[in-house]
């Protein structure tokens, strides 16, 4: 059986449980020792190993081994939650992380941990030794009685089966010498402790030489299942009472097995059978029980109390059994509820759905031509569905933003600790959706954005407490829906930004002249110049002036537009704004020449017509007092053909400035599905991509950041 | 000094291979083919263990086991009866007789010692 296939799937399955893992961890530091997110913590370490093994990642299976020993012992309660281990534990996160991406790089079988995994193995082993020091200490009583007639209660030792047999009062009669059971036992293992019970002994005037009053409660270590040892007891079975209780160790191998386990049953008690942690005559006798306490009490217990009452099973072992009936319930309710879809295939169904609009928009074109009334009424309603299929379309591939926000509780935790800062992180809006390559695309300048505001909003504790506000700082991240974008707010409670430092700096860097008057907005803003870092001191994490640059340089590749607002010692902050989707654009239509160009409408900010008797003075026009530099797409893109009669200028801006792009035609909003350009015009600047129109013609799509600066670029060469 | 098995079932093929893979464990074995002769094999020896069929000529299983176990030397000694799946009410029927141990037919050699060395050593 070839396992390549799937191994993506157990990659990708394994990051986001890591991700779990890491969150629960954050968590903890919360609310220690929350049972459920120690619970949580441990599945997530839990199914990664066990899906490792199924791939044969060896390595990776014995490193999360131990991670989930160590986190087996914290939910038993054995090791308190303490700052050290949570550290521990992260890091483990990482060397687990760091072995999926070697598998999936991959080097399969042979992921060893790294040199950092080994030394981690060793810290990890140290919770697990001291710890078992503590139980041995706790079962050295019980092992101190004699081996025959023990009375009470022996303890289990760790990897033993406990085996109480009472044999019945005929079992001598019947032939049987239970001595010889006992002998058989040995065939499957090894008897590490026996104890004779002899409370059922009579005295010895009412003994009956015949009867069997003899029990035995038997530790047992074996590598046998349930059933195998049951049945050395077959024949006795009917008039003996048997109890096997399986060794702690069991309970993981059998949690393990039900979590793989393929059933349809959802009857906890089929579970367990089809997991081998249970044997059919337990669930029958259990079931028995179930109706006798039913009769008696008139209360029904559930099968699982039953269970572990009995000694039949341990409780972790119900609970998963119960944790897969309710999976097995909810995914027959909810089969289809989710699907995991390659997301290749919907690129491709938007791409099919985006030709769908056009030829619908050239078959209604063609339609209006005919004058046929009801063929044109028969078209716009496939129009509109077609518009409804492209809708429902794109909002496949939209996610919500609160998995990648998730990420930063890990990040403002790791840089806050590094530099001793007490900050929390707020999350609002998590439920936003968005398109999922703009998800992809937003994590590395939204890391910026954080890391810009731990380190530089926020200030140092001492500071903060003398300037009266509360000690730890908060950082806040925040997503909402405005119009067709998508808003994402990174927001600190530091000490804002210094205008006047960053005023003299960008002066200093020759970005703007020394007169130059510029609203507090505009000053704000110089920081997303390139160049540009007010910081001192250049710290591990930023200060090196790149950053905000290229924050917004990859906004704009996204055609977002990122701006910041201050206060100063009140915080600030960044406000990206985001289209919901690549694959579409909302468009404005131009002309020039009869030729048909899209602009992207975010970048536009108003159409004026150009006055003829203002005329131009070289390459600006004067906006209300404002000097506009104007770009003439018919001189740049060397269109020849006739100057229409009135001329408009559609005013775009970008970065917080404006140009002007001097068309013949404003023919409106258009909304687009965005065509790439083809190789061959890969490096064509000032134009993104392309789009077909209704008629079936070409518009392009125009970069109106390059265009300008490329614009530009030009004007300075000739002016040189 | 090794036990003994009374083997009876009126398939000689049958009594040769349980004969074989039980002397391979270190037993002594006695074969009967039918009820009647295996009462008589009780007699002047010590029997430890009897392995029975139910369906068999002259004497059938069930009325074999009850008449060995009024016999006091025999009154302790384990039975295994040689049932088949089907044989429900003949199952027990055999136990109610006193053999209260059993191998489904048709069965492997190992299984046999298996539910041999449940009940006795060699």
């Amino acid at each position: 059986m070839n396992l390549d296939q799937a191994l993506p799937v157990f990659i990708e399955e394994g990051r986001a449980l890591l991700q779990e893992m890491e969150e629960g961890l954050l968590g903890l530091e919360q609310t220690p020792d929350d049972p459920d997110i120690l619970n949580a913590i441990f599945r997530a370490a839990h199914t990664i190993k066990g899906s490792a093994g199924l791939f044969g990642l060896d390595g990776i299976v014995s490193f999360t081994h131990v991670v989930e020993n160590v986190l087996d012992r914290m939910r038993a309660g054995e090791i308190l939650t303490q700052p050290d281990l949570t550290n521990l534990l992260l890091q483990s996160c990482d060397e687990i992380s760091v072995l999926i991406d070697a598998a999936a790089a991959g080097s399969e079988s042979d992921v060893d941990p790294t040199s950092n995994g080994v030394g981690l193995l060793h810290r990890l082993r140290a919770y697990l030794e001291t710890s078992d020091a503590s139980s041995d200490a706790g079962h050295l009583p019980a092992k101190a009685p004699p081996p025959v007639e023990v009375c009470g209660e022996a303890a289990v030792s760790g990897d033993c089966w406990r085996i109480v047999v009472d044999f019945g009062e005929n079992v001598l009669r019947n032939g049987f010498d239970p001595a010889s059971f006992i002998r058989y036992l040995c065939n499957l293992g090894e008897i590490v402790h026996l104890a004779t019970k002899t409370e059922r002994l009579p005295p010895a005037e009412l003994m009956d030489p015949e009867s069997c009053y003899l029990g035995f409660e038997i530790d047992f270590r074996s590598a046998a299942d349930k059933q195998t040892i049951e049945n050395v007891f077959e024949f006795v079975r009917e008039d003996c009472h048997i109890r096997i209780t399986p060794p702690p160790a069991f309970a993981e191998v059998a949690i393990e097995r039900i979590e793989a386990l393929k059933a349809e049953a959802d009857k906890v008690g089929e579970i367990l059978i089809e997991a081998d942690a249970v044997t059919p005559r337990e669930i029958e006798e259990a079931l028995a029980l179930q109706n006798e306490i039913d009769a008696r009490t008139q209360r029904h217990p559930p099968m699982g109390e039953i269970l572990v009452q009995e000694g039949m099973l341990q409780q972790p072992v119900v609970e998963a059994a119960l944790e897969k009936q309710k999976k097995i319930r909810d995914a027959k309710i909810g089969e289809s509820r989710f699907i995991r879809v390659d997301s290749g295939k919907l690129d491709q169904l938007i791409n099919q759905v985006g030709e769908l609009v056009i030829a619908g928009a050239t078959a209604s074109l063609l339609a209006q031509r005919t004058n046929d009334s009801e063929l044109q009424e028969a078209l716009s309603t496939i129009l509109r569905l077609v518009e409804e299929v492209r809708g429902g379309a794109l909002q496949l591939r939209m996610v919500q933003i609160g998995e990648t926000f998730n990420r930063f509780n890990r990040i403002v935790r790791d840089v806050s600790k590094e530099l001793g800062k007490d900050i929390e992180l707020q999350i609002s809006g998590a439920e936003t959706e968005l398109d999922k390559t703009v998800v992809e695309k937003i994590g590395d300048p939204l890391t910026h954005l954080v890391r810009n505001a731990i380190d530089h909003g926020i200030e140092s504790t001492d500071r903060r407490v003398a300037a009266g506000k509360p000690a730890k700082g908060t950082v806040r991240l925040n997503a909402y829906h405005e119009s067709s974008s998508i808003v994402i707010e990174v927001t600190d409670d530091g000490g804002g930004l210094n205008r006047d430092k960053i005023l003299s700096k960008a002066i200093e860097r020759g970005l703007v002249n020394a007169g130059q008057n510029l609203s507090e907005q505009e000053i704000y803003n110089l920081i997303f110049e390139p160049g540009f870092s007010t910081a001192d001191t250049i710290s591990n994490l930023s200060g090196r002036g790149v950053g905000m640059d290229v924050v917004r340089r990859n906004i704009e590749a996204l055609r977002g537009m990122v701006e910041i607002n201050s206060r100063q010692g009140q915080g600030s902050t960044v406000r990206i704004r985001l289209p919901l989707t690549l694959a579409i654009i909302d468009g404005f239509l131009v002309s020039v020449a009869g030729c048909s160009y899209v602009i992207p409408l975010e970048v536009v900010s108003e159409c004026v017509e150009l006055d003829e008797r203002e005329q131009r003075h070289g390459c600006y026009v004067n906006l209300r007092g404002e000097v506009l530099p104007i770009l003439n797409l018919r001189e740049h893109f060397k269109i020849h053909g006739q100057t229409s009669r009135r001329q408009n200028i559609v005013v775009t801006h970008f970065g917080g400035q404006k140009a002007g792009l001097l068309v013949d035609e404003l023919m409106g909003e258009f909304q687009t599905v965005i065509k790439p350009l083809g190789k061959l015009f890969g490096k064509v600047r000032g134009v993104s991509g392309f789009t077909i129109l209704g008629s079936g013609e070409v518009a392009l799509i125009l970069d109106v950041l390059s265009l300008i600066q490329y614009a530009a670029g030009l004007e300075a060469q000739k002016a040189a | 000094m090794a036990k003994t098995i009374l083997i009876v079932d009126d398939s000689a093929s049958l009594r040769q291979v349980v004969s074989i893979a039980l002397k391979g464990a270190g037993y002594d074995v006695v074969e009967a083919r039918d009820g009647q002769d295996a009462l008589t094999k009780l007699n002047g020896q010590r029997i430890h263990l009897i392995i029975s069929d139910v369906n068999m000529p002259n004497m059938d299983g069930i009325s074999f086991v009850r008449e060995a176990k009024q016999l006091p030397a025999y009154k302790f000694t384990p039975v295994i009866m040689l049932t088949t799946e089907s044989q429900e009410s003949k199952m027990a029927e055999g136990k109610a007789a006193g053999a209260k141990a059993w191998v489904v037919k048709p069965f492997q050699p190992a299984q046999m010692l298996d539910a041999v060395s449940k009940l006795i050593a060699p």
